[in-house]
């Protein structure tokens, strides 16, 4: 098999528009941020136990979330959402670059574009997806169910209000996310996630009753809109990696063809 | 010093107006001219000869956790929260505001609260290490206002010292070095000290280089 390797070629338009206005509107182009760092964080946490908020809410309580059902982080319903499910528009590239979970209570993130999820056992049967204690959230948690070990508490009891708490362990990062996960323009993703033990809503009771949980899963990628868009989609049948790194690489590749073009005396044609 | 590393840091708790509840809870707070906490005298922005690089930011951050059966803890970590919730923490997060347009927004294209402090912890430490870096890092250019806006969602975190702080990292270019940042974004090569330091190597060679024996 052979890789053909595709010069860059002249995308004049964008060149005028983007890179060389000649009006010298410059900082208005480059308003448009086309190529962002971006995160998204779910939490179990909403105004009432069994719903959902458009993003965090003041004082939130923990949400039921039950064991071993895949739940979407935008648009489950459980916890923070947002209000439509994740998509790249025509003019839209995005590249997911770390995904992390709370690694309590076996939680697992999987990434689905349109009907596929990524992650695949060896036997291509479905699975919950990079586990929490692969790829902790925060960085540095605690990793049991069991997550608070009672210190001494003002008073030496072991059960009163208002205690000290030691921590236990602090789980680093086993995985890593590469290659990225991309996403092509129209495309739509979500990320699923799924635990193996049922996560309790409500609040914690003084009686000890009920375990509440709090979790939340991350997510960060780089969104490329606009022009870095395409020059995502050629780095991409050049079979060259997109980064940021890479697409700056190619607007200088097409800065110096157009350089060398002026410079010829008919013009590079 | 036409290249400078800075920092800024604001906690809830400093200056003539320390955050309450009641002035930071869901609120997005500018840190610099928010009224809340250590602020400054006036709006963030660049002259006409400065180029800033916004390198970093981060927030005081968020533990979430599973209860035993037993515990009523009411702090975990150095951070607070109420003894029937099973998070601890400010539930904080920062966003960068350049002129009037918020930086990180959700899949869905509509703007959030930024970057969580969980994910992007200040302070850092072995219990809480960041699971996100600003990268690509984000530019201000000549003439843009800027801003960065810390907004927590917790009223068990507690308003004292330590309990509410964002932390930004950023470089200052200045004067010719600034021209050098534009020209840098122009070639669409990215704006570091490094790549501004070659600019300039890369200028004096060009300066030093012999003429040609034409004169042309």
């Amino acid at each position: 098999m052979f890789w053909t390797f595709d010069f860059p070629q002249r995308l004049s338009s964008i060149k005028k528009k983007y890179i060389n206005n000649p009006k010298g509107n410059k900082k208005m182009e480059m308003k448009k941020m086309a190529m962002r760092s971006q995160v998204y964080e779910w939490t179990n946490l909403a105004p009432t136990s069994t719903g959902s908020n458009i993003r965090q809410s003041n004082d939130p309580i923990s949400v039921t979330v039950d064991a071993e059902k895949a739940l979407d982080i935008f648009i489950g319903g459980k916890g923070t959402n947002i209000t439509q499910p994740a998509s790249t528009t025509a003019t839209q590239f995005v590249v997911i670059e770390d995904i992390a979970a709370s690694p309590q209570s076996g939680g697992a993130l999987n990434v689905r574009i349109n009907t596929t999820d990524y992650f695949q056992n060896p036997d291509v049967t479905q699975q919950a997806g990079v586990p929490g204690l692969a790829s902790p959230y925060p960085r540095g948690t605690t990793s049991g169910g069991e997550t608070f070990t009672l210190g001494e508490g003002a008073t030496g009891a072991t059960n009163n209000g208002g205690s000290n708490v030691i921590a236990g362990d602090n789980v680093l990062p086993s995985f890593s996310l590469t290659p990225e996960v991309y996403v092509l323009p129209g495309q739509t993703w979500s990320v699923l996630y799924t635990c193996t033990a049922t996560i309790n809503g409500g609040v914690t009771l003084a009686n000890g009753t009920i375990n509440v949980g709090a979790v939340a899963a991350f997510v960060k990628y780089t969104l490329y809109d606009g022009p870095d868009s395409l020059i995502a989609n050629k780095l991409l049948e050049m079979g060259i990696t997109v980064n940021p790194s890479n697409v700056d690489w190619y607007k200088r590749s097409l800065l110096e063809q157009q350089s060398r073009a002026m410079a010829t005396p008919n013009g590079g044609a | 010093m036409a290249m400078r590393s800075q920092v800024y840091e604001w906690d809830g708790a400093r200056g003539p107006t320390p955050g309450t509840t009641g002035t930071m809870l869901g609120r997005s707070l500018s840190i610099f001219i928010g009224g809340v906490g250590n602020n400054i005298t006036m709006p963030a922005s660049t002259t006409a000869t400065q180029f800033v690089v916004i390198e970093e930011i981060a927030a005081t951050p968020t533990y979430f956790g599973i209860k035993s059966t037993l515990t009523l803890a009411t702090s975990v970590r150095g951070l607070n929260g109420a003894s029937t919730n099973s998070y601890f923490g400010p539930l904080a997060y920062a966003q960068i505001v350049i002129n009037t347009t918020e930086y990180f927004q959700d899949p869905d294209n509509v703007s959030n609260y930024g970057v969580p402090g969980a994910a992007s912890p200040y302070p850092r430490s072995v219990n809480f290490q960041p699971s996100f870096s600003l990268h690509p890092t984000v530019y201000v250019l000549p003439g843009q206002t800027w801003d960065v806006r810390y907004t927590t969602f917790s009223s068990n975190a507690g308003v004292a010292l330590g309990d509410n702080q964002c932390f930004t990292k950023y470089t200052l270019y200045d004067g010719p070095d600034s021209l050098i940042a534009n020209k840098l974004l122009e070639m669409g090569i990215t704006v570091n000290p490094g790549n501004v330091d070659w600019y300039k190597r890369s200028l004096l060679s060009a300066a030093s280089a012999p003429a040609p024996t034409n004169g042309a």
